[in-house]
């Protein structure tokens, strides 16, 4: 087979963790400068793919790199792992036989989705793991950038990353990228996931991130608390890369409250709609979905003059909010609109969540107790988080309820 | 109903039948007719009335241009009666499917006669401009099974008016039935008759499946044609439409500009269909009858210019006792030539990895 890929990790096999994990950071650490040239040129270049504005870009960017320490890739491998050293040779383990936490050799990471670098975590566990990583990169070549300055701290690093861009259905170059890896990430549709799986060696891990959706829960406890702060949070939360992201809140589920309460939070809502429309404005919206949000915003304007709900909008359709649709009605899923869906307790949201099958990633609350974790679990949802909070993942958290880098390892007992 | 009404109702319907029988109406006509149906519409249709306040239209600020119209969402169909008569005194209705969304609503009709005008005048331009006498195929939702179904009531008022009576149907909800249809192409070859074929997309892909699993090609009399319709949302398989129109032709053993496609909505009267001049080519364009007119919108719905895409507005005057004005989701772009329809897939890339409605029906 013609040989494509040239990552190689036989320098990167021959480094110990420790030091890789840090040099993961450091490159990382430079790239939280919005001023660093590499960080500038691919922030341009993703603004022109994806339409989304500046301050929208740099907020992405800084979260997805600042997160990258040495302490949280650390504390994720350990948690899974158990040690950073079983990734360097055999470790002793209490009532199980020494073992290596080998990496599995070839790993290629597939983004279908045009999300802001969803194709970085991976490639750092991925590397921390010392496999050679074929990443398919997008038209800004955010991945080949960030591996440049890998290779500036580590050059093992960057020969073992080859960034490249290739079309979906390529046969040459996804015969060796799916068909000779050991493991394959693939974040997309389900028709993408599917084509890409078929296209896997039989024994290869195949980690698929499928297209979800979040929701919020506003207790009516939280409806008379401080309403500003939390109304920020989620629409932060809903309206940031105009509601693009498995993370972006698309519904909130709202208490039934007495009239004054609910007329205080809408209020609220819509000030801080407004304003974050101003910190984060939305930039070009497709005109497939700007087309949905119109459609879903006028079937609610049309049966809030015919006696029923109400909608809320920004003069230039930035945000929308729709009070009290239909439940029968599945929401855009984004592109700016926050259904306000009125639910009498928890079971009411559960029931619209069944009721539409819907996958769930995350749970935005104004309090994560008890109820709001006994909640995500009856709703499927993976993380449960506060409001403001939903588009700030942890690196060391488990996206999509995964493990990060148990994935990339293969284990060796010494029995 | 009052006299008022029926008198007002009346002389609409007069002008529109007018209309389709001329065949013609230059853009100040479309205007006024429009108007003037939107007029009676405010005045009848209760829940088009309310809305269209809503907007800030009274009895003085009535629209003077087709544009100004205000339209109804699609999803309006499901939320409420917009119909200028009681529901119950409605000759005909049809289920809408909807879009992206599961409640399904209804398309009232006072009188079945404005509609069969319509839909019989502009399947004659685009099907039938040479005069032939065709035999029907039929891979639609046949009325005896699906009543409510526009495009089954389409196609069986075609079949009635300009079918030779041995016209027929050979879809069972997804299935179809293959031998008879290939014993009803032998007897029509048998008989000299063409025969056209009316289908959606998703049945002819069915159907060319079918064909190469067993039995092959099914070459069709000389003349025949194929009118598609209707897309591929909610389906699990999609097929873009140059492979479906090489296999079709291939198929059926016709030229590529002998297939059609119809472009309609269980919310309009009325269709378009992809222009003769365009036929020959892979850029289909789509002409409307001259009484429907479609506007590209953007997100607030406001007109856009030729040449940009936005979601299609469509004005049906022919939707005289509902509401004429329907707005969609569909992509579209005007062209000088007519109505570029484009898939959701070529308005842009889609962003992100947020769920889809399209997604979860194929989950």
């Amino acid at each position: 087979m013609r040989k494509i890929s040239c990552a190689d990790n036989t320098g990167l096999r021959a480094l110990p963790a420790r030091a890789i994990v840090r040099a993961l950071a450091d490159a990382a650490a430079r790239w939280t400068d919005a001023d660093f040239p590499p960080r500038v040129r691919a922030a341009a270049a993703i603004g022109a793919r994806l339409g989304y504005t500046m301050p929208v870009i740099d907020y992405a960017l800084d979260r997805l790199f600042a997160g990258i320490t040495v302490d949280a890739v650390s504390a994720a491998i350990v948690d899974e792992l158990g040690s950073l050293a079983c990734l360097d040779g055999f470790v002793e383990r209490s009532g199980r036989p020494p073992a290596w936490a080998r990496g599995a050799g070839a790993v290629t990471i597939v983004s279908s989705d045009t999300t802001i670098g969803v194709a970085i975590a991976p490639l750092i566990f991925a590397l921390a793991a010392k496999c050679a990583v074929t990443v398919k990169d997008r038209a800004d070549a955010l991945v080949a950038a960030f591996a440049e300055t890998l290779g500036e701290e580590r050059p093992e690093l960057a020969a073992a990353t080859d960034a490249r861009a290739w079309t979906g259905g390529d046969d040459a170059v996804e015969a060796e990228a799916l068909g000779a890896a050991g493991v394959v990430v693939a974040f997309g549709n389900g028709d993408a996931l599917r084509a890409i799986r078929a296209r896997c060696a039989s024994d290869a891990t195949f980690v698929p991130f499928g297209h979800r959706t979040s929701a919020g829960y506003m207790s009516a406890a939280a409806l008379s608390g401080d309403i500003g702060a939390l109304a920020r949070g989620i629409a932060r939360d809903a309206l940031l890369y105009d509601g693009d992201g498995c993370l972006s809140l698309h519904l909130l589920f709202v208490e039934r409250a007495t009239g004054a309460a609910q007329e205080r939070f809408i209020d609220a809502l819509v000030r801080a709609c407004t304003a974050n429309a101003i910190e984060f404005p939305a930039g070009t919206r497709s005109p497939a979905r700007a087309a949905q949000a119109g459609a879903y915003a006028a079937a609610a304007a049309f049966r809030a003059a015919n006696g029923s709900g109400r909608v809320l909008r920004a003069p230039d359709g930035a945000w929308t909010i729709v009070v009290d649709p239909p439940a029968g009605d599945l929401p855009p899923f984004g592109a700016g609109v926050i259904p306000l869906v009125f639910v009498d307790g928890p079971a009411g949201a559960s029931a619209f969540v069944s009721g539409h099958e819907l996958p769930l990633q995350a749970l935005g609350v104004a309090t994560v107790d008890a109820d709001a974790i006994a909640l995500a679990q009856r709703l499927g949802a993976v993380r449960v988080t506060a409001f403001g909070e939903m588009q700030n993942p942890p690196l060391a958290g488990h996206h999509g309820g995964r493990a990060r880098i148990a994935d990339f390892i293969r284990w060796i007992d010494r029995a | 109903m009052t006299d008022e009404y029926r008198a007002e109702a009346d002389a609409l319907d007069a002008r529109i039948r007018a209309a389709i029988a001329a065949y013609s109406l230059d853009a100040v006509a479309f205007d006024a007719l429009a108007c003037a149906v939107f007029a009676h519409q405010f005045r009848w249709n209760a829940a088009y009335g309310a809305y269209a306040r809503s907007l800030g239209i009274t009895e003085a600020t009535l629209p003077r241009t087709a544009a100004a119209i205000p339209a109804v969402p699609a999803a309006a169909f499901k939320d409420a009666v917009l119909c200028t008569v009681a529901p119950e005194r409605a000759a005909l209705w049809f289920e809408t499917s909807g879009t992206t969304q599961s409640r399904a609503g209804r398309h009232y009709l006072e009188s079945p006669a404005l509609y069969e005008a319509a839909l019989l005048a502009g399947f004659d331009r685009a099907m039938l401009a040479d005069g032939a006498a065709l035999r029907y195929a039929l891979l639609v939702p046949e009325p005896r099974l699906r009543p409510h179904s526009s495009l089954g009531y389409m196609m069986a008022t075609v079949e009635r008016e300009r079918g030779d009576g041995q016209s027929g149907w050979y879809l069972r909800d997804d299935a179809i039935d293959v031998p008879r249809l290939r014993a009803d192409v032998a007897r029509a070859h048998a008989d000299g008759v063409a025969v056209c074929v009316a289908t959606t997309a998703f049945a002819l892909v069915a159907l060319l499946d079918e064909f190469d699993a067993a039995g092959g090609p099914l070459p069709l009399p000389p003349g025949s044609r194929v009118m598609e319709t209707g897309g591929f949302k909610g389906r699990t398989r999609v097929v873009g439409r140059a492979e479906l129109y090489a296999r079709t032709a291939a198929a059926f053993a016709l030229d590529e500009s002998a297939i059609v496609a119809e472009y309609g909505m269980t919310e309009l009267s009325s269709q378009y269909y992809d222009s003769p001049a365009s036929r020959w080519s892979a850029r289909r364009i789509k002409l409307p009858v001259p009484w429907l007119r479609p506007f590209v919108v953007d997100v607030m719905g406001q007109p856009l210019p030729d040449g940009i895409v936005g979601a299609i507005r469509h004005v049906d005057c022919a939707n005289r006792s509902s509401a004429l004005a329907v707005e969609t989701e569909d992509l579209g772009v005007l062209t000088p030539d007519g109505l570029l329809l484009l898939g959701r897939e070529e308005g842009a890339a889609l962003r992100g990895c947020s769920l889809d409605a399209e997604d979860l029906l194929r989950r």
